[in-house]
C-alpha cells in the first residue's frame, strides 16, 4: 500500500540547457542525437577546448535583478520554466522551499583583479557582483524570483550537488518543512572552473567519449534544472499533473581522495544499493541508469566497477549511458539535469545512447547504450552522480504507474 | 520523553576562544588587530589565534589545506573526543558529515585568483583548485575519520548553521545515518573583510583599539564549531541538548510560525542567534520576548558568534550553554533582517537535560 504522505513526486520540471529553455527542447535535442559540444576559444586567452554554452541567455522575465550572477540567471530561468510547466498558479507555491545546488555560483562575476586589491576592485564596480559569491545566493535568487518564502538552502558538494539537492529536498518534504520544494542545480561556465579542470589535465580538447577505452577527459557545459517536488498527498489534493515518482534516494562518501574516486567504486555501489533498498526494488527492476560518466579515465572505470557490483546477480546486463556526451559536464547542475533526462527517458520510453562510444570499457554486466535511441517501456530508472571530495548520490525515479 | 530525539553529545570548536573540546570557558574577548595583511590603519576582528593543528590532533597534516578545512578537521576531532566515541568501533558507513559555510574555502580561492593574476588562467595551480571547493572541509573530515555516510555541504543566508543541524537531524530520523557530525564556520580573509568594509557594514570597534560597543555595524569573526549528533538512547552518555523540533523559512510571520511549532511547549530560555545586524540593534531579542513572554530568560546574540554571519548559530548555542547552564526547554532563535514586515527566521526547540 502506497503512503501518499511519504511518497515524493515530481510535478514540474524546468530546464535551461545548451539546447535552449524547456524540457521539450532538451527532449527534442536528445532524441534527435544533436550534440551541443563546440570548440571554444573565447572563454579565456590561451584556452582551446570544447564546451557547451547556453547561447543568448535571456534575463528572467519580471523582477530582473542586477545582482544576479550568470549562475543565478540560469537558476531563475529554470525555476520560472518549472512553474510554467507545472499546473498551478504561483500563489499555490507561496510557502514552497528552495534547495538549489551550485559549485560555481557567483565565481562567474569575479576576475583575478580582486587578488591584488580587493577594496579597489569592489570600488570599481565589484561590490554588488561580489554579493553573488556565496553559494546560498543561488537559492535566494530562485526564492526571490518566484516570491516563495519557505526554507531556502544551497548545496555544494562538487559534481554530486544537483542530485544531492533533490535528495535533501525529499528529506525536507518528509519532515514537513515545506509543502513543496523547488529543487535542482545551476552552474555557468567561467574561467575559474575551466582553468581549474584544465590545470588538473582533466579536459578532453575534443568532444568527450564517456566509457570509451580511448576516453581522454571531460568537457564542461552549463545549464540549470529545477524540479517541483511535493508529496503525492499534496499533488493529489491540488490535482497536479504528476510527471514521475521519486522512489528512492541515497547518499554516501568514498572517504578516499580529494579528487579521485575509490578505484573499485565501492562507495558508489553502496549508494546505489541503498537507493534500491529504500525504493524496495530489486536490481532487476531498474531498466536504465543515467550514469555520472564524465569521460575521465579514473571516474569511468570506477563507475563501471560500481555498476558491476551494485547490479551483480541481475538476469540481464544493466543498460547504462552518459548523457554528458551531449552537452558536457554542468558541474553542480549536472545531477539535476540528468534527473530531468531520466524523467524524460521514463516518460518517452527512450533510452539515450552515449554519443561517440565506439570501444566501451569491458564490463560483462553492463549493457552500454550506443548507436540509436532504444525505445522500450521504462517503469524505473536510476540517475547516479559523484563528485570531488568523494560524494555520491543515487536517485531512483519511477513512472506514475510504477 | 527524549528517547530517539537527536541529541548533541559532543562539542568541538576552533574560534577566537581557541580550539576547545566541550563547552567554552567564559572569558572576556576583545577584537584582535589584523596583521595577516596590510591594512589602511588599525583594523580589528574576532580572529582565531594561529595554532598548529597537529598540536591538537597528533598526525594531522594541513599544510596544503585552506584554514577552513584545517579547522573543520580539528573541531570535528574535538567533538568526537568530547563525545567519548571510538570511531574505529562504529559503522563508519553510517556516519554523516553536514557542513555549513557562507564563503567556503575563500582563502585558497583567493590564492587561485592570485595564481591566475600572476600566470594567466593557463598557469593556475592544480593542487589548489580542488581545495577551493566549498565541500573540501567536509570531505577532509570524511577522509581523516574514514566516514562513508552522507557528506553534505550547505549554505543558507542567515541560517546555514541551523539548516545544517536540522538536515543532520533529518538524516538520523530517516535512518540515513546513525551519527552525524554537524559543522558550521567560515574564515576571514582580506577579500571578505574589505568587502564588509567597502559595503560599510563594519562596527566602529573594528577601527578603534579601545573596548567599545559595536553599534552601527558588526565585528567580523571566524572559526568552525562542530557538534556530534546522535539519536538519544543509542548509548549511555551525557547530552548537552536534545533537538525536539525545528523550522526555518525565508519569509512569513515568525511569531505565528514559531508559536505554531512550539505548540504547548513553553521554553524557559531563548538563545538568540545573530541576524546580520549588530548585536546591540538586533531585533531577535525583541522577537524572542514576543514569542516567549517577558518572564522568559533571553540570552542576547554574542558578538563573536554574530560576526560569523550565516554560520554563527552553532557557536551562539555553545556559548549560551557555556555561560548559562540550564534545564528545561530552550529555543534557539535566529532572524534575518526584516523587509516589508516579512521576516525570515530559524527556530529550534531544544530540551536541556
Amino acid at each position: 500500500m502506497i503512503d501518499i504522505q511519504k511518497t515524493i513526486v515530481v510535478t514540474g520540471v524546468g530546464v535551461v540547457s545548451p539546447y535552449g529553455i524547456g524540457l521539450d527542447c532538451l527532449q527534442a535535442g536528445m532524441l534527435s542525437g544533436n550534440c551541443c559540444l563546440d570548440p571554444a576559444k573565447d572563454l579565456y586567452p590561451g584556452f582551446e577546448g570544447t564546451t557547451a554554452q547556453v547561447r543568448e541567455l535571456p534575463f528572467p522575465a519580471e523582477g530582473f535583478n542586477s545582482r544576479y550572477s550568470r549562475t543565478d540567471r540560469l537558476a531563475a530561468l529554470a525555476a520560472q520554466d518549472a512553474v510554467a510547466a507545472s499546473d498551478g498558479e504561483i500563489s499555490a507555491f507561496r510557502d514552497a522551499g528552495v534547495v538549489m545546488a551550485s559549485t560555481v555560483a557567483g565565481l562567474t562575476e569575479i576576475d583575478p583583479g580582486i587578488a591584488a586589491d580587493p577594496a579597489g576592485w569592489y570600488r570599481r564596480g565589484g561590490l554588488a557582483r561580489a554579493a553573488s559569491y556565496p553559494v546560498a545566493r543561488v537559492a535566494d535568487a530562485v526564492g526571490e524570483h518566484l516570491g516563495v518564502r519557505g526554507p531556502r538552502c544551497a548545496v555544494s558538494v562538487a559534481c554530486a550537488s544537483g542530485a544531492m539537492a533533490l535528495a535533501l529536498a525529499a528529506n525536507l518534504l518528509l519532515d514537513g518543512a515545506a509543502p513543496m520544494i523547488f529543487a535542482g542545480g545551476s552552474d555557468a561556465l567561467c574561467p575559474f572552473t575551466l582553468s581549474g579542470f584544465n590545470s588538473l589535465q582533466a579536459l578532453d580538447p575534443s568532444p568527450c567519449r564517456p566509457f570509451d577505452q580511448n576516453r581522454k577527459g571531460l568537457n564542461l557545459g552549463e545549464g540549470a534544472a529545477v524540479l517541483v517536488l511535493e508529496t503525492l498527498a499534496r499533488a493529489t489534493a491540488r490535482n497536479a499533473n504528476v510527471l514521475a515518482i521519486l522512489r528512492g534516494w541515497a547518499m554516501t562518501n568514498d572517504a578516499f581522495h580529494p579528487t579521485a574516486p575509490q578505484q573499485q567504486g565501492n562507495g558508489l555501489a553502496d549508494c546505489m544499493r541503498l537507493a534500491m533498498e529504500m525504493s524496495e526494488v530489486s536490481c532487476d527492476e531498474i531498466g536504465y541508469v543515467n550514469a555520472h560518466g564524465t569521460g575521465t579515465p579514473l571516474n569511468d572505470i570506477a563507475e563501471a566497477h560500481a555498476y558491476e557490483a551494485a547490479f551483480r546477480g541481475r538476469c540481464r546486463p544493466i543498460p547504462v549511458s552518459s548523457t554528458k556526451s551531449y552537452f558536457g559536464h554542468c558541474l553542480g547542475a549536472a545531477g539535476a539535469l540528468e534527473a530531468a533526462i531520466t524523467i524524460v527517458a521514463i516518460r518517452c520510453g527512450a533510452l539515450f545512447p552515449t554519443l561517440r562510444l565506439t570501444d566501451p570499457i569491458e564490463s560483462p554486466g553492463i549493457d552500454w547504450l550506443r548507436g540509436d535511441v532504444r525505445h522500450q517501456p521504462l517503469p524505473l530508472a536510476m540517475s547516479v552522480s559523484a563528485g570531488f571530495g568523494g560524494s555520491n548520490t543515487a536517485l531512483i525515479f519511477g513512472s506514475v504507474r510504477s | 520523553m527524549t528517547s530517539n530525539l537527536p541529541t548533541i553529545t559532543g562539542i568541538g570548536s576552533v574560534s577566537p576562544h581557541g580550539p576547545v573540546a566541550g563547552l567554552i570557558p567564559q572569558s572576556k574577548l576583545e577584537p584582535r588587530v589584523i596583521t595577516a595583511w596590510k591594512t589602511a590603519g588599525l583594523r580589528r576582528a574576532f580572529l582565531v589565534k594561529p595554532f598548529r593543528p597537529a598540536d591538537i590532533v597528533p598526525g594531522l597534516k594541513t599544510r596544503r589545506l585552506d584554514r577552513l578545512s584545517a579547522w573543520a578537521l580539528v573541531a570535528s576531532t574535538l567533538a568526537i573526543k568530547d563525545a567519548g566515541i571510538d570511531v574505529s568501533q562504529t559503522d563508519r558507513s553510517r556516519v554523516a558529515v553536514v557542513f555549513a559555510t557562507g564563503y567556503g574555502c575563500v582563502e585558497l580561492t583567493a590564492a587561485f585568483y592570485q595564481s591566475a593574476a600572476a600566470n594567466g588562467w593557463s598557469g593556475t595551480d592544480p593542487s589548489t583548485f580542488p581545495e577551493t571547493l566549498a565541500n573540501a572541509p567536509a570531505s577532509h573530515v570524511a577522509m581523516f575519520h574514514d566516514l562513508r555516510g552522507p557528506n553534505i555541504t550547505v549554505g543558507s543566508k542567515s541560517f546555514a548553521g541551523e539548516s545544517a543541524l536540522l538536515q543532520a537531524a533529518s538524516l538520523l530520523r530517516h535512518g540515513q545515518a546513525d551519527l552525524a557530525i554537524v559543522l558550521a564556520g567560515d574564515t576571514l580573509t582580506r577579500a571578505v573583510y574589505e568587502w564588509y568594509e567597502t559595503a560599510d557594514l563594519l562596527s566602529p570597534a573594528c577601527h578603534n583599539s579601545e573596548p567599545m560597543p559595536e553599534d552601527g555595524g558588526f565585528v567580523p569573526s571566524e572559526g568552525v564549531t562542530a557538534l556530534l549528533l546522535e539519536p538519544a538512547g543509542r548509548r549511555e552518555t551525557r547530552s548537552y541538548a536534545y533537538l525536539r523540533s525545528g523550522r526555518w523559512a525565508a519569509g512569513g510571520k515568525p511569531v505565528e510560525s514559531v508559536r505554531e511549532m512550539l505548540g504547548s511547549s513553553i521554553p524557559s530560555l531563548t538563545i538568540c542567534a545573530g541576524n546580520g545586524a549588530p548585536c546591540a540593534t538586533s531585533d531577535t531579542p525583541a522577537l524572542a520576548r514576543e514569542i516567549a513572554g517577558h518572564g522568559a530568560a533571553i540570552v542576547p546574540p554574542q558578538a563573536v558568534a554574530a560576526g560569523l554571519a550565516d554560520t554563527g548559530a552553532l557557536l551562539h548555542l555553545v556559548l549560551a550553554l557555556s555561560i548559562r547552564p540550564s534545564s528545561g526547554q530552550a529555543l534557539l532563535l535566529g532572524t534575518s533582517l526584516a523587509t516589508s514586515g516579512d521576516s525570515g527566521f530559524a527556530a529550534l526547540l531544544l530540551e536541556l537535560p
